[in-house]
């Protein structure tokens, strides 16, 4: 990656403006969702407080919950493997595929597994992968990367999912309705799920004093994908710890109605171990891949508290700008508020420095967070590192540490304000200015009104001396 | 070995300070779970079973409130005719299925890839939710959950537990604790494609719960 | 305080108004006064820093907070016609200069006594305006800063609703930003352009005659938008309709 991606944010958010098919796919996400939006209960901000104060704790003591759920899980017969970095996880996953003769692997979504790139991971160690999620079936059919956390094929119309469906499945879906579509889905999938060596899955939580891992789906493909196999291989963030299934289910409460608006997901699932003696199904080994990068760094510094993300989506669901350029603009693993956060810890500040730009701090992504996440604060702290980094352009740089100055001395920002306020006043004479060089990116898309008159300083100076009933 | 405690030191770094002990510890994560009323919604009716069942239906999920196990084929027989489903189904081999009187049911023990239906057992209710719970055990398959187009489950009123913490309590050092506890709660659905909402994605496009209300 | 019945009150005018709309500034005073304090607008003062605050200067903000504290600490209250500048008085400085042993108590003592205007009239003062009468329809935007950081929803609404005449219609998505975002809107104009199109929809199907919010910087967005896009409907600073201002120019009409 180059230095600077500023181009490359610009160049993707301006090709998003322009593609009127992704606005119409969002939005009629978006408007199906609204009535849905966040189901609350009388309880919810007080759940919300006791949700974000559980993970606070686990993050507190994470090196005892970790060492505890390593036992746990250990002794319900799984493997607990640990990768430092996203290259060290993806070798641990095609290591255990190879040593399991996988041809094939079923995949249930997981965002951790594209945070460290393991479907193309898998493609180069010649593995084939079948994304079981619907969503990620129609984003590997296009050969796209998912575009929201929760919906990840939010970006394509029922009509571009047709087409991927029409090239690719055997027999064609009837028509280009989605419940024909999902039903052709079901079709094509179903004898994948049964014959692969290997299910890969994510996991929603660990649960430490049982050495479980827990899974939430909609759609029922990560017991289908977690069931039939040989070989069930989790790959967790570290800080997805819960202390308890009790609190695991507090949490669930609250994950499940910021993401989609239900009340529980439709399946549930704790995965305790492999196939047990005597047990009717379920896979012969089962593995665990703990995923570091980056997270125990960021329990040292400022953004400390985005490690309470439970990756429900709300944020992005409400973010403005997300709603105008989608996922795939923010060009990281995770797009929106929290991928604003996330994605420069990743990939380094340097290469990502728009994104926590890209907010206009309205705060309704922290308004929206089940765990009180204060995502414009975090963003706000990117932009203090980028600041002091010196990653700022140098026009900008000066522009504004001259402003700061003159912002310091208010008899000569009274000047300054002044012969500005006059020189907009000629040009807009008419009551606004259609069009001002040096404020084009305003000019382009809006008008500027006229200043009225005199400043405020000037006039109440002015009016002042023509008070008789002034105090001062 | 070297790559765990390279994570482990660098959060212990990260946390720096004096640290709590697993006794400390323990006591602040109980502490969190403390007064759960509080913190989760009531049940929608006065008792667990009536709120299971408003909750279930609201789910989309069918139900038939029967008085006994013995009843259980005949309330089989009743939905397979509603939905003009072949008789012969896959049936769980609970030790409870295994002495009733199926009459013209055929059950088998498989349940094929593309199965229109089949019966199992659910462990647990769930009222505040209007979740099923399946434990994979010798006698049930997960896949008999998962498989089928319809998924008849069948629930003794008496395994209603009230909230969420009420089952994850039954997990806690429960020698029995299963390898896989499903919370199903309503039809396998799907909004990938635009939001609109589509059942019966990968698992059951229909669940139907025999609710055996005996003394 | 000289008369607790009757508060000594600094009025932060704001960058944006001092230099746009002084209007805004005028009609904050004839509240304030009305409202029963006595305003008065120190010499030593500009902006509240915000700019470099979003910019990530946080060297220059806290240089603009001391001067923003030291100019009004000898106040009862500060008051803003602005929920955005308010919130960066009440929220912003105190975070920034809290490892200041000397500033850091001087700002969150500042930030305790700091309001913006229309909540301060409400729920500090119980102020209701005298008997107002203005012909036509409004529909009101939360402005972001003012919503979220500083709880301003029922109050604003509670005011309008006092003026005779005035149809106070809804506004789809009210609650959702303009885009302007500060220096947002300058750095990425064509996301900035986007939402602020689709809140002049919105405006637009309201079929209201006036749109009214308390932060000038999201109804120069607006009202510039609405203007390019020819429509007719008129913007205004909320305090200028209370303190009587709604029959006279509105944002970008010729006074």
């Amino acid at each position: 990656m180059t230095a600077t991606t500023r181009p490359g944010f610009k160049a993707r958010s301006d090709a998003a403006l322009a593609n009127s098919t992704l606005k119409t796919a969002i939005d009629r996400t978006a408007e199906r969702k609204r009535a849905a939006a966040l189901a609350r209960f009388a309880e919810y901000e007080a759940a919300r407080s006791r949700g974000s104060a559980i993970k606070d704790h686990v993050i507190a003591n994470l090196d005892h919950y970790l060492e505890m759920f390593e036992r746990n899980a250990t002794a319900s017969g799984a493997k607990v493997h640990w990768a430092a970095t996203e290259a060290e996880a993806c070798d641990i996953v095609i290591r255990l595929c190879r040593e399991a003769g996988a041809k094939r692997v079923t995949r249930s979504k997981s965002m951790l597994g594209e945070e460290i790139g393991l479907p193309d991971a898998l493609g180069s160690a010649g593995i084939e992968r079948v994304e079981t999620d619907l969503a990620e079936h129609i984003i590997q059919l296009a050969g796209e990367h998912p575009s929201h956390i929760i919906w990840p094929a939010m970006h394509r119309t029922r009509e571009q999912v047709a087409e991927l469906f029409n090239a690719d499945h055997k027999p064609p879906p009837a028509d280009d309705e989605a419940a024909s579509m999902v039903q052709s889905a079901r079709h094509v999938l179903r004898e994948k799920f049964l014959s692969a060596g290997v299910g890969i899955s994510g996991a929603n939580f660990l649960i430490a004093d049982t050495g479980a891992t827990c899974t939430v789906t909609n759609e029922g493909n990560a017991e289908l994908t977690t069931t039939p196999p040989r070989l069930h291989i989790v790959t967790a963030g570290i800080e997805k710890l819960v202390p308890s299934t009790s609190h695991a289910m507090a949490l669930l409460r609250l994950l499940v109605r910021a993401a989609t608006g239900s009340e529980l997901t439709q399946y549930t699932t704790f995965h305790c171990g492999p196939k047990r003696p005597g047990d009717a199904d379920g896979p012969q080994e089962m593995h665990i891949v703990l995923v570091d990068n980056g997270r125990s760094e960021m329990i040292a510094n400022e953004f400390r508290d985005m490690l309470r993300c439970i990756r429900c989506g709300a944020c992005m669901n409400h973010c403005v700008v997300y709603r105008q350029i989608g996922g795939h603009a923010y060009g990281g693993t995770y797009p929106g508020p929290m991928g604003a956060v996330l994605t420069p810890v990743f990939d380094g500040l340097a290469p990502s420095r728009d994104l926590p730009f890209a907010c206009t701090m309205n705060g309704r992504c922290a308004e929206v967070c089940p765990v009180e996440i204060p995502l414009p604060m975090l963003l706000r702290s990117w932009r203090g590192r980028s600041w002091r980094a010196g990653l700022e352009s140098e026009p900008m740089r000066t522009g504004l540490v001259a402003w700061a100055g003159l912002a310091r001395r208010p008899s000569l920002y009274r000047m300054a304000s002044g012969i500005g306020v006059r020189a907009l006043r000629l040009l807009g004479r008419s009551g606004w200015i259609g069009s001002l060089p040096f404020a084009a990116g305003w000019t382009r898309h809006r008008d500027l009104p006229s200043p009225t008159g005199g400043t405020f300083m000037e006039r109440y100076k002015a009016e002042r001396g023509k008070r008789p009933e002034d105090r001062r | 070995m070297r790559t765990r405690d390279s994570i482990l030191s660098a959060i212990r770094a990260g946390l720096g300070g004096s640290r709590n002990d697993p006794a400390a510890i323990a006591a602040e994560a109980a502490e969190l779970l403390a007064a759960p009323e509080t913190i989760r919604p009531p049940l929608v009716a006065a008792t667990r079973v009536d709120a299971f069942c408003e909750k279930v239906e609201a789910l989309g999920v069918t139900l038939d409130r029967i008085g006994s196990i013995g009843e259980v084929p005949a309330s089989v027989r009743r939905y397979l005719e509603d939905q003009r489903l072949s008789a012969e189904i896959a049936v769980e081999s609970a030790a409870l299925f295994r002495d009733l009187d199926w009459g013209e049911i055929r059950p088998r023990l498989a349940v094929a890839p593309d199965a229109l239906a089949a019966v199992g057992l659910a462990r647990h209710g769930i009222a505040e939710s209007g979740s099923l719970v399946i434990h994979s055990c010798k006698e049930t398959r997960i896949l008999l959950a998962l498989l089928p187009l319809h998924h008849i489950v069948v629930l003794r009123a008496a395994n209603i537990v009230s909230h969420l913490e009420d089952y994850a309590a039954l997990l806690v050092g429960h020698e029995t604790s299963p390898r896989n506890a499903v919370l199903i709660t309503g039809p396998s659905g799907t909004t990938d494609i635009e939001g609109s909402y589509v059942r019966g994605a990968h698992g059951p496009g229909f669940v139907h719960v025999i609710l055996v209300v005996d003394a | 305080m000289t008369d607790a019945s009757r508060p000594r009150v600094g009025l932060f005018v704001t960058c944006l108004v001092d230099a746009m709309r002084p209007e805004i500034g005028f009609a904050a005073i004839r509240l304030l006064e009305d409202a029963g304090c006595d305003v008065e607008v120190p010499t030593r003062q500009t902006c509240c820093g915000q700019p470099a605050y979003n910019s990530g200067d946080d060297v220059s903000t806290a240089a603009v907070a001391r001067q923003v504290i030291a100019a009004f600490e000898p106040f009862d209250h500060l008051i803003v016609p602005s929920g955005s500048c308010a919130g960066t008085i009440q929220h912003g400085y105190p975070a920034l200069l809290a490892s200041d042993a000397e500033w850091g108590p001087r700002a969150a003592r500042l930030a305790e006594k700091t309001h913006e205007i229309i909540s301060y009239l409400v729920d500090i003062r119980n102020y209701t305006p005298g008997r107002l009468r203005l012909e036509g329809s409004a529909t009101y935007h939360d402005s972001c800063a003012g919503l979220r950081e500083l709880g301003i929803h029922d109050q604003p609404r509670r005011l309008l609703a006092t003026v005779d005449s005035l149809e106070m219609r809804p506004l789809d998505g009210e609650n959702v930003c303009c885009g302007f975002g500060g220096m947002f809107c300058v750095k990425y104009p064509a996301i900035s352009n986007a939402i602020v199109d689709e809140k002049a929809d919105a405006v637009e199907r309201s079929g209201a005659d006036m749109l009214l919010a308390g932060d000038l910087g999201c109804l120069m967005n607006m009202a510039g938008k609405l203007n390019r896009r020819g429509s007719k409907v008129r913007c205004f600073h909320t305090i200028e309709i209370l303190a009587g201002g709604g029959d006279g120019p509105a944002i970008g009409e010729k006074s």
